[in-house]
Order: C-alpha cells, then structure tokens, then sequence
C-alpha cells in the first residue's frame, strides 16, 4: 500500500502487428475538464494566466504553450492537456487563480484512453469508422472535432497532417482498439484520390 | 443443339488467350480463358443452360449482358465461402472457381420440379392468393415449406464467413455513376476544374458499351476514346475510379451507397486478407448519372428458351470473349441497333438473319447489313419458337403493328435468337430518391425529368442514344456540376471532338408477338423471366380488376425478383397498357426502390461482427472479475459481474453466499458503472432542489442525501446520492444505466429552460473506479487500507463522505449503503482501480472478504425494501406510489414533476402500490413479473390487480420475498393474494410491509 499500481485503459494490449500505420496508447496524457463562459473576460483572463495561452474560442480549434494544449469543446468547455504529472499542479493553479468566479475545474486524465495513429493514410482508416469529410481542409492541424466513430462515441485531434489522436471513454477503448486493428490491417489499406494503378 | 465448343478462333477483347483457367459448374472440370465470365466460359464450352425458372423450373440460358442478367443466377464457391444467386454473367473466372447452378432437383437437365410446367394452367397470376388462402393453419405448415422448396434461389453458405468485409465513408465534389463513355467525359470534365470526382462502375472494366457501339471520335474507335480518358482520371490527383462497384442506392441529399466487390475475383487477394467486399457511403455535392440503359427483351411464345439472348448480349459474347452464341442464329429487333449485332455474327463467320418488326426503316445500318449479303425480313415477327432445352427452330410470321395477327408463317431453322426490344435508360437510381420520370415517345421508354436533388443525368440514362449528343451533354454536364461546387471554377477549352456515327430509323414499339395457332397455350411470352410472370398473367390481373400498375405488380409478382425489374418494367407496362387501351405515362411506373442490384450481408455488417458486433464497456476491474470465473450481465452497454460461479457453484449458491458473506463479514463490489456527475456554480443548490422531489439546499457540506428524480409527468426517472463536496459544488450519482440520460436532461434543462441559472454540469463518470465495501466488517478492512482520516463512526458516519487517501491511493470515500449493512464506497481515479481493488480484496482476505455481483446487489437491497428505478418503476410509477411520500417535498416552492403529482388521477385511489408479498410456501419464488389476479378463473382472461417487480430467494431470511405494484396495496395489508402462473398453477402470497430485513435500519449506522 506504499505505492500505488497504475494501469491505463489499453495497457495489456500488445504492440499491434500488420497495421498500414503506427497505433499506440498514450499513457502519460493529464486532461483537465475547464468549464466557464466564454463571454467572461475576468475568466478567460484568470485561463490565460495559468496557461499561458488564450482559451480558443473558435469552434473546433485548439490552441497551445509549450506542453500544455487547449482543446475546444464547446461554447463553455475546454479540455485541457499536460503531462500527466502536472495536472495535479495545474488544477490546483486554476482554481486559485479562477476563485469564486463561476467555473469548473476536474481532472479528468483517467476518463478516457487515448489512441496515437500515425502515418500515410490514417485518414482513409478513419474515415472506415467516421462520415466526417476528414480529407477537406477542414481538418487541419490543431482540428478538434468530437464524432461518433464505429459505434461510439470520440473525440478527434489532428496533430500533425499524418499524426491524429482519438480519445474515446475509458470503458471503451478496447473497443475503439479492436475495431482499429481490423481496419487498419495493410490488406484493407485505401488510397484516396490520387494516381491509381 | 450439340455439345461442340463455340469459341471462335480469333477475338475477343476482354480475354488473354495465353492464360487458360480451370473451373466446374455443376461438378463438370472446364476451362476457360482469364478475362472470360462464367457466363462466357460455359457457352464457350457449348453449353447454354444455366438454371431452371423460378415457378415453372423452365430451363434457362443467359438473356443479359451484366447485371440485367435475371436468368443465369448460380451459387459461386464452397462451404462457408458459397454464395448463391450471383449472376453469371458477372461472375469473373479465376482458377479453381466452382459454380453450381441452383433451383434444379436432381440434375439441371433432368428436373423434377419441371412439372410445375405441365400443370401451368393451375399456376395462374396471383396463384398465391387464390390457392393458399384456407385453411390458414395449412400457410405455416404445409405450403409455405413445399413453395420454398420448389420455388426457389439458391442455398444458403455452411457455416461461419470466414472472409472480412468493410465499410467506408467518403464526401466528394462530383459523384459519377457509370464508367462508359458519359460518365468518363463527364468526370474528365468535372475533374478538370480541380473538383474531388468520384467514379464507380459496376463492370471490371471501363468504357460501358463503348465496344459495342458504332461510330468513331477523332478517327478512334468509341471504346479507344474512353479507354484514353479512363487513363487520365486513374492518374488525376483529384479523382478516384472504383471498378466492380455498384452503386446500389440513393438517399436524400445525394448519400449514395456503393458495393465494391474488392476481392470476389482474385482469391489470391482475398487469402493475403483483403475485405471481400467494401461498402462505401458517400456524400456527394453533386450527381452524374451515367448508368446507361438496358436493353429490352421481346414477348414471343417461348422466348425464354436457352439460346435466346438480348442483342447486346450476343454482342458481347462475340466482340469480349470470342465467344459464338451458336451457329445460325436469327436477330430480332424492332430498331436498328441490333443490326449491329448480326454484323458482328456475320464478321465472326456465323450465320444468321433478320426479323424486324417495323413495316420499313432506312438506316444506314440495316442498308451495310443488306449490303454484306444478310437476309432481312421487314414487318416480321417470331410467333413461336421450337426446341425446349434450346432452340431448334422458329416461325417467323408477318406482322403489322395495329392490325392483328396475321396467320402467315414460315418456319426457320436456326439454333439461338438475339432480340431486341429498344432500349431503357436505367432510371432506378434516379427514381431511388426522388427522381421525376417522362415518357419519352421516340424511345418508347420514360427518361429522366426533373430531380430536387443536385443531380444530373447523361448519355443513355437521359435517353441520349447517339454518340455525339451523349459526348456533348456529359462535357457540359461535368463542367456544371463543378461549377456549381467552385462557382468560379475555370475550365480549360472544350474542343469538340470530330464524331462520326450511322443514321438510325426510329424504332416502333413491339410490346407482344402475338402466336398463331394456339394462343398462349403451352407457349409462354415471358415478360418477368425470373418471377416466371407472362404476358397472359399481366392480362389476367387487368381482367380481375387490378387496374394500378402497383396492385398488379403485387399480384403478378412482376418486377418483383431480385433483378428488380431490370428487363422486364417497360415491357410490363407495354402489355398493361395494350390490355387497358391506356397509355404507358397514364398507367404510370411502379417505384423504384434500393438496392439497384443485390448487395452482400457481409458488406452491411462490414468489420461490426463479433466481438465489435456491439460496444462493451468494460470497468477498471474488468479483467478481474473475468479471471475470477465471474458470470456476467449487461446494464446498458456496460458488462457487470452477476455473480462469481468460479469455483464451481451453481448460480444460486454463489449468490447465497455473496449475500451471506456481506450480511455476515464483508462483501466487494465494483460499482464503478454508477453516473457520476459534477455539478458546481452559485445556482447549483437551487438547480437540484428544481430537479430532485427533496431538498439540497439544506445538505450540508460533506454530506449525502439520497435523491428522487421525476419526469414533468410526475414519474420516476431516477435515482441516486448526491454529495455536496462544497457550497456551491456537488457530486450527483446516477443508476449506471441513467448516466448519459440524465447528464442530457440536467443540460437540457440549464440550457433551455432555467437559462438564468450559473451553473456547470460535467460527467466524470469514467473518471473513476468506485468499490463498495460492505458488511459488518466494512471498517475493518477500511482500517487495514491506511486511511489519512478518521474513520470512526462518530467521525464518519453513515450518509457523510471522506476525500483523502487509503495508503498511496487518492481516494473520494462515501458512507452509503444500498445493502443495509455497514458500507463504504470507494471512489479511486479509473487507471488506479484495479491497484485499489486488489489492495482491498488482499487486505480483506484474513475478514473473510469476498466479492459479490450484482444479483447479489439486488438481493441485499430487496431484503432492505430499497426500489431499483426501471424495476419497481415502469415509467408510469410515482414516488407516492412506491411508498416515497417522504422523498417528495411539501415546502419546495417547485420541482419538475409537482404540478403533475396533482392531478386527480395519480392522487386518486386505485392506484397500483409498492408493497411486499410473502408466498405461503416459503420456499417458493414467485416469477418476476406475475400477476395478481381479483378473482382466480379457470383460463385467462382474469382481472389484473397488480404485477411482482421483483422477486428472489433470500438466504439471509431462508424464505423467499418479493415486491409488487397492488392495486391499493397499502390499504391491504396482511391480504393473500393470487398469482396464476404457468402450468395451471396458482401461487398464494400475503401483503407485507416491503422492507423485509432491520427495519429499524441499525446495521448500516454503527
């Protein structure tokens, strides 16, 4: 009972094999659920402090400052990213700074698994479990985007072009898992609008 | 007709002649070339006969070209990997393929069910109806089983699919339905802009029937042409070309679906696990219609004889496989594009004539097919065809269309028939959603007309039959579909190419040659080849009043198979319209419906099968309970320890001993599946005293109060604990069920009704992993975790909460108890769970420990009279009703649902109330959900009074119990009341107070 034994979602999960993309579980990602109005200037100012960046209050975008990242949720939600072993640091830091002021403030690190897909044609893969127009311009860098993926449902995060991670609720990411291990088999690979043999 | 082969020595566009392939139909080793179809490769091989009709077991041949194809349907494949009803003519060779043709009993030429022929007469249109109506109990029983048999398709696979199947999502600019001519100019043109342009066709090749029509473009061939612009999309950036991909339907807003059949030709590709099949559902901005049109057959006596073919398809057999649908064939057409045909034969070196129905025409085709020396009868028709397993013979008798028939004939000897009854643009997916039709007079057909949607139709789906209009309409169609996406899209010149193509006569409608002799006797003119429906059959429904084209489709059958009427609508209503004197646009189409073609079950499930086949929430501690041998049980999606059988128990001794271990030592359970929601901001208290029946503003800091939830009905919706974690901060538990739900309908009603109120509503409910420590010795096993806070009854008693840590782990500790029993519930963050769970069960072995599940959970809480919303609650039950009076406040100013509990009839009398029975037998357990019945009668129907809503054995009382909803029930206490229950078998159980066990309530407060 001295130390305290930790298990992510997908922990027993072995490197996949035969995939047409890297596919890993982030294990170390801190999330925080930050809840206030947008229209509060003595809010986002009290955000900013602690974040050093502003809160993004354009639909679907993210914001960043070093290691720390603001994903936007809705009109009154962010969540926000950090290494694991600073959330306990930074929810404390929020809520001193935010006070009475009306917010809200949890940690939420262990409420979703996070799934890291890399490489050429993680977009095609998705789109085998998601209706979203992934191949527009629409999804960018820094995209965020909550979707319904397979049959549940997921929060999207275009990293890089290439790079995109998918949070799904902890209680089913054995099932986010199994159905990207069977559509991202090289077998099944699709190319998308390009030169075709 | 003999056995000799019918390859022809030299052409055939679609084969490799130095690549032979082996195959069987039908058990029989034959071969063929790659590139050949399986329809291709049995003709070549000299055989012809396919399958045996639906209803008559007629023998059948190949009629179509491609997906028409409504005759040659045959099982592909063995075992788990057989698929039936495919159609041959689509059916790509590969080495190894094993074919069988299917509704044929013992043998496709001798069968039994051929009979059926014979006795024709008594299978008359609508023969279903009229036959199999009485008695009714003889449906089920007796017929239904005998038409399976005989009327039939094909078998379904053994066993388990062992192939993969997917399904994709892709949004386009420009969506192109059809690879041939149309379709490729319009996509090259819509793609020059830049626009995302998505091409499927059916067909393994481009080009659509580029091959088969005459005329060049800049001095090419039609099929040169498009084969060069085909090249282009395959290596334009911005296009993508799907071969062997159907489009099967389409929906509002131009969604689409689409069949590609990835790996169904090369088992090769399929062995190294590529999807059989893959399903694409698009979302195009704009539609092009380029699905061509199909070729009409004529009704003749016996025009489904094998032999007798549709035009193109004859072509198709000669120009693709080199392939001779026979030796002397005859051609008959009322238009001039079949004479393309018979030059092709006449090329090809096989004999063959023409009847042409029409009086005269002078195209410049039939004027080359004279010249080369083919004989061609004007105003002739074929009245009867001779020969049964093929054709031996025809009689071919004057004709002139409105004057009756004419009894001159004279007998041909030929041994097949390539017919041809005009062309029909394919409407369907244009009709599929939405799509408005017109009668086109010229060519006796309807074509599209107007579309709400944004879609455009081209070539010969519009009705355009001639090369230089079909190229000029699909340029200008492709560039406007880009345009309306890019409204300042620029396209490079169009330089129209130099077309040349043979004038045609127009063609003169030929719905019915009529027989001389014996009129529709024994000679059927088949109209829905695959239904087995006739000309005589469509007359028949007109005589008995089916005067809708929808009702006589229903009772004819006709249009009805799985070729969804391909070949046989126009033709259908052609007949319909000669029988009723009224015109085709005035009687109207039938509607057309998805799928275009069949389409797999594999490609519908895609990768949802198995163990993705439903989502399954899993808690920390999952794993655990399944190493443990746990039974387990579904709430909502979640999978819940039901109780843990591993070390061989039956059920209900492991849920005896749960129960006794927690009554008597301490129990553990994984209760992480209860919502949990944090509810924090100035307004919160006042937000949950509207949404609660009782008070929360009175809660103190650090307390719980257990909560009714009601609908503005006044109904229970849920129920739970709530914590109040700081002034103005709570923490509400739902039922695990109700969690989303009732997260919605808090937002629900923060956002659109109380959109005063400052108040901040996060579900956290996989935030955390909660475990119930439960039983006499539940501080004791709290003691031996190391807990940073007093935990001492008087420091932490029942109903308060603790947030601290028990040796390393963080932890939030509730003092509730759902079991009666001294309990604690442990909340630690979710990826420390299962560490905290098996730090609880190590220390709590020497306490005699043990985990329980949840019929252990309901058990415990039924001997406490503690109600389970969604079992003692049906969603009509209010909290007077279960006894809660005490829940619902009387001081609140408001709260969802008061207004409601009002209303006369939830405050009259009579009401169905909570109360608990004891059987007279204590040993006997009532059924859930039994019935209480005023007065026992011999059979039912007896006068409910009241239902059980829970029933079990509790071994801690040695008696069974349970709870039920009685009319009045409080009013009857100590009454014996009657449950009728199966078997003819009455259980008599006495009206008790529901809480069975402590009804002081002391074991959970010391």
């Amino acid at each position: 009972m001295s130390d305290v034994y930790h298990e992510t979602p997908l922990s027993h999960c072995a490197p996949p094999q035969g995939l047409s993309i890297d596919l890993r579980e982030i294990k170390d990602r801190g999330m925080i659920d930050l809840r206030g109005f947008a229209s509060d200037k003595t809010f986002l100012a009290a955000a900013k402090k602690i974040l050093g960046m502003d809160l993004p209050r354009v639909p679907r975008t993210s914001a960043s400052w070093g290691d720390v990242k603001a994903l936007w949720l809705s009109i009154d939600q962010w969540l926000i990213l950090c290494a694991k072993s600073k959330v306990a640091e930074l929810v404390v830091a929020l809520e001193n700074e935010l006070g009475d002021r009306h917010s809200l403030v949890v940690d939420v690190s262990d409420m979703r698994a996070v799934i890291r897909l890399e490489g050429e044609g993680v977009r095609e893969i998705l789109l085998k479990g998601s209706s979203l127009d992934l191949l527009s311009n629409d999804y960018k860098s820094g995209t965020v985007r909550r979707m319904r993926f397979a049959e549940i449902a997921a929060l999207l995060h275009v990293v890089e072009d290439q790079v995109f991670d998918i949070y799904v609720f902890r209680s089913y990411a054995n099932y986010a898992w199994d159905f990207l291990l069977a559509t991202a088999r090289i077998p099944t690979r699709v190319k998308l609008f390009g030169k075709q043999i | 007709m003999s056995n000799k082969p019918y390859r022809l020595a030299q052409g055939g566009s679609h084969i490799d002649r130095t690549q032979r392939v082996h195959f069987t139909f039908d058990g029989k080793p034959l071969t063929g070339f790659a590139g050949d179809t399986l329809a291709s490769a049995v003709m070549a091989s000299g055989s012809r006969l396919f399958g045996r009709s639906f209803k008559y077991h007629r023998p059948r041949g190949i009629v179509g070209l491609g997906s028409e194809e409504m005759n040659a349907l045959v099982g592909v494949g063995d075992g788990a990997r057989h698929e039936p009803n495919l159609r041959a003519t689509q059916v790509e060779l590969f080495d190894g393929l094993h074919a069988v043709s299917q509704n044929r009993w013992p043998s496709l030429t001798f069968d039994v069910g051929a009979i059926n022929s014979r006795f024709s007469r008594f299978l008359p249109g609508g023969f279903y109806y009229k036959t199999f109506m009485w008695p009714q109990s003889f449906w089920k029983h007796v017929y239904e089983p005998l038409i399976r048999r005989s009327a039939g398709l094909g078998k379904a696979p053994e066993g388990r699919d062992p192939d993969s199947y997917e399904q994709i999502h892709v949004h386009c600019d420009v969506l192109v339905v059809g690879g041939g001519l149309a379709g490729l100019t319009a996509a090259k043109a819509a793609a020059a802009s830049g626009a995302k342009v998505l091409l499927a066709d059916e067909n393994p090749e481009l080009g659509g029937m580029g091959d088969l029509t005459a005329g060049s473009i800049n001095g090419a061939c039609v099929i040169d042409h498009a084969k060069v612009i085909a090249a282009e999309l395959l290596d334009a950036d911005n296009a993508h070309v799907l071969r062997r991909s159907t489009v099967v339907g389409h929906w509002h807003h131009n969604y689409l679906m689409i069949f590609e059949r990835v790996g169904d030709h090369d088992p090769a590709l399929l062995a190294s696990g590529a999807p059989r099949h893959r399903l694409w559902k698009v979302r195009a901005k704009q539609v092009i219609m380029a699905t061509g049109a199909i070729e009409r057959p004529i009704a003749f006596a016996n025009n489904d004889r094998p032999g007798i073919m549709l035009a193109s398809a004859a072509s198709a057999l000669v120009e693709r496989y080199g392939v001779a649908p026979g030796v002397n064939g005859i051609v008959f057409t009322n238009n001039d594009n079949a004479y393309l045909t018979a030059l092709s034969l006449k090329k090809a070196g096989i004999t063959v004539r023409v009847v042409d129905s029409r009086a005269r025409a002078d195209g410049t085709l039939i004027e080359r097919t004279k010249s080369e020396g083919i004989e061609v009868s004007m105003g002739s028709v074929i009245s009867a065809v001779e020969g049964s397993m093929g054709v031996t013979g025809v009689r071919v008798a004057a004709y002139r269309r409105g004057q009756g028939r004419v009894i001159t004939e004279r007998k041909i000897a030929c041994d097949f028939i390539a017919m041809s009854g005009g062309f029909n643009p394919a409407l369907h997916l244009w009709c599929h959603n939405g799509g408005k039709i017109k009668f086109d007079d010229g060519l006796q057909s309807f074509r599209p007309d107007q579309h709400h949607d944004a879609v455009m139709a081209v070539g010969a789906a519009n009705g355009t039959m001639d090369v230089a209009a079909t190229v000029g309409e699909a340029q200008m169609a492709g560039e406007a579909a880009a345009k309306a996406v890019f409204p300042k899209a620029r396209f490079p010149k169009f330089k129209s190419p130099e077309i040349k193509e043979p004038s045609r006569a127009p063609l003169e409608p030929l719905w019915f040659a009529p027989a001389t002799g014996k009129y529709n006797e024994g000679n059927k003119h088949f109209i829905d080849f695959q239904n087995d429906v006739t000309v005589a059959d469509l007359e028949l429904a007109q005589r008995e009043g089916y005067e809708s084209v929808e009702h006589t489709k229903r009772y004819t059958t006709f249009g009805m198979a799985t070729d969804q009427g391909k070949t046989s609508n126009i033709n259908g209503l052609g007949v319909v319209s000669e029988a009723t004197g009224k015109s085709i646009p005035e009687i109207g189409v039938t509607t057309f419906r998805p799928p275009y073609s069949p389409f797999s079950f594999g490609s519908i499930a895609g990768v949802l099968t198995k163990d993705l086949f439903l989502p399954v929430r899993c808690t920390p501690a999952y794993q655990w309970h399944v190493d443990r041998g746990a039974t387990f049980e579904p709430v909502g999606q979640w999978r819940r320890a039901y109780t843990y059988t591993g070390n061989g128990e039956d059920r209900q001794a492991s849920i005896n001993r749960e129960i006794l271990a927690v009554r008597h030592k301490v129990g553990l359970l994984d209760a992480s599946t209860l919502g949990k929601i944090e509810i924090k901001g100035p307004d919160a208290a006042e937000f949950l005293d509207r949404i609660y029946t009782n008070t929360f503003s009175t809660l103190k800091v650090g307390k719980c109060r257990y909560g009714l939830m009601m609908n503005e009905l006044g109904f229970l919706t849920d129920d739970g604990v709530t914590v109040r974690l700081a002034e103005d901060h709570f923490l509400m538990h739902t039922t695990s069920g109700g969690a989303d739900r009732i997260a919605a309908w808090l937002e629900e009603w923060l956002q659109t009704e109380w959109t005063q109120y400052k108040v901040f509503v996060t579900p956290v409910t996989e935030q955390w992993a909660q475990f119930a420590i439960a039983g006499p010795r539940a501080r004791n096993v709290l003691a031996k975790l190391a807990p940073d806070f007093d935990i001492s009854h008087e420091a932490f008693p029942h109903m308060s909460f603790r947030e601290g840590k028990l040796g390393a782990y963080p932890v939030r500790v509730f003092r509730i108890s759902f079991s009666g029993e001294q309990s604690y519930e442990v909340a630690t963050p979710a990826n420390l769970g299962r560490g905290l769970w098996d730090a609880i069960m190590d220390v709590g072995q020497e306490l005699g420990i043990e985990p329980y599940g949840t019929e252990a959970l309901h058990v415990l809480r039924a001997e406490k009279g503690f109600i389970v919303v969604g079992d003692e609650t049906d969603g009509t039950t209010t909290p007077i009703d279960v006894g809660l009076d005490g829940l619902v406040s009387k001081k609140k100013p408001d709260f969802i649902g008061k207004r409601s509990l009002e209303q006369s009839y939830l405050k009259g009398p009579y009401r169905k109330q909570l109360v608990g029975l004891l059987t007279e037998e204590a040993s006997e357990v009532l059924p859930d959900g039994a019935y209480a019945v005023r007065v026992v009668k011999d059979k039912p129907p007896m006068e409910m009074i009241g239902q059980v809503t829970s029933s079990y054995y509790s071994p801690t009382l040695e008696r069974s119990i349970a709870m039920a909803l009685i009319e009045n029930g409080r009013a009857r206490m100590g009454e014996t009341l009657s449950f009728p229950v199966e078997g003819n078998k009455v259980i008599r159980a006495k009206i008790v107070d529901p809480v069975f066990y402590d009804k002081e309530g002391v074991r959970q407060n010391v």
